[in-house]
C-alpha cells in the first residue's frame, strides 16, 4: 500500500510542478525580477504520556511565495491558493505592494543577490520518513514512555516525535532552478517526579533540543531504553538533591546546554540584519558593531566557531540557502577572533560585511531573513575526566531549561535540568535547579578548556524564533563539554 | 469563505460513519506586513492563508491534522476526504486516548468586525512622512483574520476581524522609545500625537546613562512591562493540565499558603472583545472567569481534555503552545493611582517602561527573570534623573504581585496580540502599571 501511495504522491508532485513552471513562465518577465518559492511540508508530532495516547498531530503546510523585484527592491507576496486564480492574485498583491514600497526602500539591491543556481539535495537517510507508519511511532512512544515510569514519583513520563517531511522547489527568472528536500526527526523524551512537596524534570538533553536531519532507522528502541533508565532515574534523583549554591567558581557546560549558549550568546549577535537594526523592534539588536569584524576579541583563543550547513545530519544542512546561494564551510570565530556575521546577499550587498548562505525562511509565507543554519563550536583537546580534573570546585550543568538575554545579545541568564558538584577534581553530589549567569565577551574570553572532538554532541532546535512577522526556523548547533572559569551560579527558591 | 466551508463540511460529514465525529476549525487570513527599518521599507510581504484543522473522532480515539485550503473546491474536496480515510485507517491500530469526549453542538454564531483603515498603500506614505527625521523600525500589519468552527453534530460558529496594527520603535543611536497604535478607526491626529509623544520620550534619554548596581529598588512598571510579566502566567502557570504534570508554580497560591496582594485581580475577560467568542472546540468562552481574584486563586484554566481527565469541571479553555490551557484575553483590574502622580509616588528608584525575554528562573518558586527594554529611568525625589543602562531582574510572582505591590494605576492600557508565528493571532490584554516597593535586579 505503501508503494502505491508513493507513486501517487510522486505523480501529484510532478503535475504540481509542472503547473506552477506554466504559471511562472506567465509572470517572469512582468518585473525586474520574479522568482517563485514552493514548499510543501508534511509534520506528524504524536506523544504518549505514561503510556496513554496523549495527541496525535499532524500539519500539511504547503503554498507558494512569490519574489518580486522593482527598482531594486524585493517585495513578497504568498499564497496557500494553488490555482491560476490565486497565483494571479497572489502576483498582482505583491507587484503593487513592491511598486508603493520601492518608492521608500531602505536599500536598492541588484540581481546578484539571487544567483542563477541550479542542482537539487536530500537529507542523507537510509529509510525514508513516509514509511513509518503510525503504528510503529506509536508502539515506539508507548514503550518509551512506559519505560520512563519507573516509579509511581514520576507523575508524567511523556515521549514525544515530531517527523518533518519538507520540499523545496525555486524557479526564478535570472535561471535558478534548485529543489531541496528533508527529513528531520525532533525525539524528547521526559520524566517529572513528585514527592508531593515539590517537582522536577528531567529530559532526553532538554525540551526539543534532540534533533537531526535523518530516517527512519533513528527510531531504534533499545538505545532509547537505555536513555529513559537515566532519564527517570536522574528525575528521582533531584527530587532529594542539594541546590545549586550561589557563588562564583568554575562551571562546565555539557553540549545539550552549550546548544543554548552558542545560540544565544554567538549566532544571535553575528546576524548581520540584526546588527543594521532590522530586529530593533521585537528580537532586538546586537553589541557587535560593523567595525568589530576582522578585529573583536570574541572569546579565548582556543574559540573556533563555524557556520556549516554542509555537515551531513545536522538540522539545518542543506545545500542552497532560499534565495540560492550555495552553502560552504566558514569561520565565524577563529581563534577567538570575530571574523564574519551571519548574513545573506542582502546583508553584504548592504554592510559590505563578509557574510554566509544564510537567507532562510520558516515556510512558504514568510520572507527570508538571515538565519543560523548550523553554528557549531569545534572541540579542543581534553578528555572529560581530564577537564573535571582541572576543576578544584566548580559545577557540571547539563540540559537547558531557561534562557533570557538583552536585546543587545549581552547579559545572559539560563538554568539547566541537571548539576554535579565537583570538589577536588572529583564529580560529588547532583545539584538541583542549577543556573548562570554573565556578559557574553567575558564569558567567552574566561573559556579555559574543550573537550576533544571525539567527544563533540550535535543538537539543535526546531524553534529559533525572530523576525516582523515573525517566524520560526530549525538550526542545529554542536558542541563539546566547555570549562569556563570565574562564573556566577545560583540555585533555585 | 464562510459558504466555502458549509458545501465543504456538508460533504465531508455526510460521508462519516455512524461512531465517527468531525470538527473542523478555520484559521484564514489576507495580510499585509510591511517591515520598516531607518523609516523606510524593508520587506513588503502579502499572505494569504487558509488553513483547516479536521479533529477526527471514533470510538474513544482522536486525531488532528491541519492542512492548507488552495480554495479549488474540487482538488480541496478530494484531499481532506483522502485524509479522512487514511486517519479512520490508521486509527484502527492506535491504543483509545483517556482524553476523548464526544463532540458537542455550542450553537450557531456569525460576528464581523472591521476597523476602518486608509489602504496600505497610504498607511506607508503616512508613517514615511510622520517618521521621515526619525529612525524607525518597526512592523505593520493589516488585514481580515477568520476563525470557524464547525463539527459533525450541527455545531457552526465563523468570526472575522479585518483590523490593524503598527508596532515601533524610534531610535537616537542606541536610545530607543516605543509605540503601539492600533485602533477601531485609523486617526491622523491621533497618530501624530502618538508620534510626537514618542519622540519627546526619546529626547528625555538623550542624557548620560546611569548604571544601577545590582540589588532591589523602588520600582513603577508601566503598562508595557506589565505585559510582559503578565503573559509568564501563560508559560503552563494557570493551566490546569500542567499543575496536574507537576508544574506548579502557583501551588502556594493554590494550597493558600502564600497569597498574593488583596489589590490584585487577573481576569480572563472575553468581554473586552478581542478574540473570537469561541474556543478551537466551538465552546463559547465564559464572559468574564476571574483566575485571581484579591490575591487568591480561585480558577485554573481547565479545558475539556482536562476535565475528562482529571475529573474537574471544564470552564472552556482553549489549549495554548504545547497544548496546555493558556488565556486569550487578560486582564488586570486597575487601581487608585493617578498617572499624573506616579513620579512623586515613586519618589526615588526605576520607571520602567519595558521589559524583555521573561523566562522562568525557578519554576517551583515561581521566580521569573527577564531584562529592561527601551525608555526605562532613574527617578530621584520624583524628578527624572536621567536614562539606564540596562539591568537584568529576577524575582517571584508572589513578590511582584503580592508583598511587594503597592497599588496599581488607574487609567489600564489596551495591547492586542501582536504574535505573527505562522499566522496572526487574535486576543490581547488590557493592564494597569504597578507601583512596587522593591523589585530585585541582579545583573
Amino acid at each position: 500500500m505503501q508503494v502505491t501511495t508513493h507513486a501517487n504522491h510522486s505523480a501529484d508532485s510532478q503535475r504540481q510542478t509542472a503547473m506552477l513552471q506554466t504559471e511562472f513562465n506567465k509572470y517572469k518577465n512582468s518585473a525586474d525580477f520574479v522568482a517563485f518559492k514552493f514548499i510543501k511540508e508534511k509534520t506528524r508530532d504524536y506523544s504518549v504520556r505514561n503510556g496513554k495516547t496523549e495527541d496525535l498531530n499532524e500539519f500539511f503546510d504547503q503554498g507558494l511565495m512569490i519574489e518580486v523585484m522593482i527598482n531594486g527592491h524585493i517585495g513578497y507576496g504568498a499564497t496557500a491558493e494553488l490555482t491560476q486564480d490565486g497565483i494571479k492574485k497572489a502576483f498582482n498583491k505583491a507587484r503593487a505592494m513592491t511598486e508603493t514600497a520601492s518608492r521608500f526602500a531602505v536599500h536598492r539591491f541588484d540581481k546578484n543577490v539571487r544567483p542563477a543556481v541550479s542542482g537539487s539535495f536530500e537529507s542523507n537517510r537510509k529509510t525514508k520518513l513516509d514509511k513509518l507508519s503510525l503504528t510503529e511511532l506509536f508502539d515506539f512512544l508507548k514503550k518509551t514512555s512506559l519505560a520512563l515510569k519507573k516509579s509511581d514519583l514520576i507523575i508524567a513520563a511523556v515521549a514525544d516525535a515530531m517527523l518533518i517531511e519538507c520540499t523545496q522547489l525555486y524557479f526564478s527568472s535570472a535561471g535558478a532552478h534548485f529543489s531541496q528536500e528533508f527529513d528531520i526527526v525532533v525525539n524528547s523524551m521526559s520524566a517529572t517526579a513528585s514527592n508531593g512537596k515539590e517537582s522536577q524534570t528531567r529530559s532526553l538533553h532538554g525540551g526539543r533540543g534532540n534533533c537531526l536531519q535523518v530516517g527512519a532507522e533513528y527510531f531504534d528502541v533499545d538505545s532509547a531504553l537505555q536513555s529513559c533508565e537515566e532519564i527517570s532515574a536522574q528525575a528521582l534523583e533531584l527530587l532529594t538533591a542539594e541546590n545549586c549554591p550561589s557563588e562564583t567558581c568554575s562551571l562546565i557546560l555539557a553540549p545539550d546546554q552549550m546548544l543554548l549558549q552558542i545560540h544565544e550568546s554567538i549566532g544571535h549577535p553575528l546576524e548581520l540584519d540584526r546588527i543594521l537594526g532590522d530586529e530593533r523592534n521585537f528580537a532586538g539588536w546586537s553589541f557587535v558593531q560593523p567595525d568589530d569584524f576582522g578585529k573583536l576579541e570574541y572569546g579565548s583563543p582556543m574559540m573556533n566557531v563555524v557556520f556549516d550547513p554542509t555537515v551531513t545530519g545536522q538540522l539545518a544542512s542543506y545545500q542552497f540557502d532560499e534565495v540560492g546561494n550555495t552553502a560552504e564551510k566558514k569561520y565565524l570565530i577563529k581563534n577567538g577572533t570575530l571574523m564574519a556575521g551571519l548574513g545573506s546577499l542582502e546583508s553584504q550587498a548592504r554592510s559590505g560585511i563578509s557574510g554566509v548562505a544564510n537567507s532562510r525562511s520558516s515556510s512558504w509565507n514568510r520572507a527570508p531573513i538571515d538565519r543560523m543554519a548550523n553554528i557549531n563550536l569545534e572541540g579542543g583537546k581534553l578528555t572529560l575526566e581530564e577537564m573535571i580534573g582541572k576543576v578544584e570546585r566548580g559545577v557540571i550543568m547539563y540540559a537547558n531549561r531557561s534562557w533570557s538575554i538583552d536585546d543587545y545579545r549581552r547579559k545572559f541568564q539560563f538554568g539547566c535540568e541537571y548539576g554535579k558538584l565537583i570538589e577536588n577534581g572529583k564529580v560529588t553530589k547532583t545539584l538541583k535547579n542549577p543556573n548562570y549567569r554573565g556578559v557574553t565577551v567575558p564569558f567567552w574570553k574566561s573559556l579555559a578548556g574543550l573537550t576533544d572532538p571525539a567527544t563533540v554532541e550535535t543538537y539543535g532546535s526546531p524553534y529559533c524564533g525572530k523576525g516582523e512577522p515573525s517566524q520560526i526556523i530549525r538550526v542545529g548547533h554542536s558542541s563539546p563539554y566547555a570549562l569556563f572559569n570565574n562564573i556566577e551560579i545560583f540555585g533555585g527558591g | 469563505m464562510k459558504n466555502y466551508l458549509k458545501l465543504l463540511s456538508t460533504d465531508l460529514f455526510s460521508e462519516l460513519k455512524a461512531n465517527e465525529e468531525l470538527s473542523l476549525g478555520l484559521h484564514s487570513e489576507e495580510s499585509e506586513f510591511i517591515r520598516f527599518n531607518k523609516s523606510k521599507v524593508r520587506q513588503n510581504t502579502s499572505v494569504l492563508q487558509h488553513e483547516l484543522t479536521l479533529q477526527f473522532q471514533a470510538d474513544n480515539k482522536s486525531y488532528k491534522a491541519t492542512t492548507m485550503l488552495s480554495l479549488d473546491p474540487k482538488a480541496d474536496r478530494v484531499s481532506l476526504q483522502a485524509l479522512i480515510d487514511r486517519i479512520r485507517e490508521d486509527l484502527a491500530l492506535i491504543d483509545e486516548s483517556p482524553k476523548v469526549t464526544k463532540m458537542q453542538n455550542h450553537g450557531q454564531s456569525e460576528v464581523y468586525k472591521k476597523s476602518q483603515r486608509p489602504s496600505t498603500h497610504d498607511i506607508v506614505k503616512k508613517i514615511n512622512a510622520q517618521f521621515a527625521g526619525s529612525d524607525l523600525a518597526g512592523l505593520y500589519c493589516a488585514g481580515p483574520v477568520r476563525q470557524a468552527s464547525l463539527n459533525s453534530t450541527g455545531q457552526f460558529h465563523y468570526f472575522e476581524n479585518d483590523h490593524f496594527f503598527f508596532d515601533y520603535s524610534i531610535y537616537d543611536g542606541p536610545r530607543a522609545a516605543k509605540g503601539f497604535y492600533s485602533e477601531d478607526k485609523w486617526d491622523d491626529t491621533a497618530f501624530a500625537n502618538q508620534a510626537a509623544l514618542l519622540k519627546n520620550t526619546l529626547s528625555l534619554l538623550n542624557k548620560p546613562q546611569i548604571k544601577i548596581k545590582p540589588g532591589t529598588y523602588r520600582t513603577y512598571l508601566a503598562p508595557m512591562a506589565v505585559a510582559e510579566v503578565i503573559q509568564i502566567f501563560n508559560w503552563r502557570a494557570v493551566s490546569r493540565s500542567a499543575f496536574e504534570q507537576g508544574f506548579t508554580p502557583l501551588k502556594k497560591l493554590h494550597s493558600g499558603e502564600q497569597l498574593f496582594s488583596p489589590l490584585f485581580s487577573l481576569t480572563e475577560n472575553n468581554e473586552l472583545g478581542l478574540n473570537s467568542h469561541f474556543n478551537s472546540q466551538g465552546e463559547i468562552s465564559p464572559k468574564n472567569l476571574p483566575v485571581i481574584e484579591n490575591g487568591e486563586l480561585r480558577n485554573f484554566l481547565i479545558n475539556t481534555a482536562t476535565a475528562k481527565e482529571y475529573n474537574l469541571v471544564s470552564n472552556n479553555a482553549d489549549a495554548g503552545q504545547w497544548n496546555n490551557e493558556a488565556m486569550r484575553s487578560i486582564d488586570v483590574r486597575a487601581g487608585t493611582l493617578n498617572e499624573n502622580e506616579l513620579l512623586s509616588q515613586l519618589g526615588t528608584g526605576l520607571y520602567l517602561t519595558n521589559l524583555h525575554y521573561i523566562n522562568w528562573s525557578d519554576p517551583q518558586a515561581a521566580r521569573i527573570t527577564g531584562m529592561t527594554r527601551f525608555a526605562c529611568f532613574w527617578v530621584e525625589n520624583g524628578e527624572i534623573a536621567g536614562p539606564i543602562q540596562d539591568i537584568r531582574f529576577d524575582d517571584t510572582l508572589y513578590n511582584l504581585f503580592g508583598r511587594e505591590l503597592i497599588n496599581l494605576t488607574k487609567q489600564q492600557s489596551t495591547f492586542i496580540n501582536t504574535s505573527t508565528y505562522q499566522k496572526r493571532a487574535l486576543g490581547g490584554m488590557k493592564v494597569p502599571g504597578l507601583l512596587l516597593n522593591s523589585m530585585n535586579f541582579t545583573l
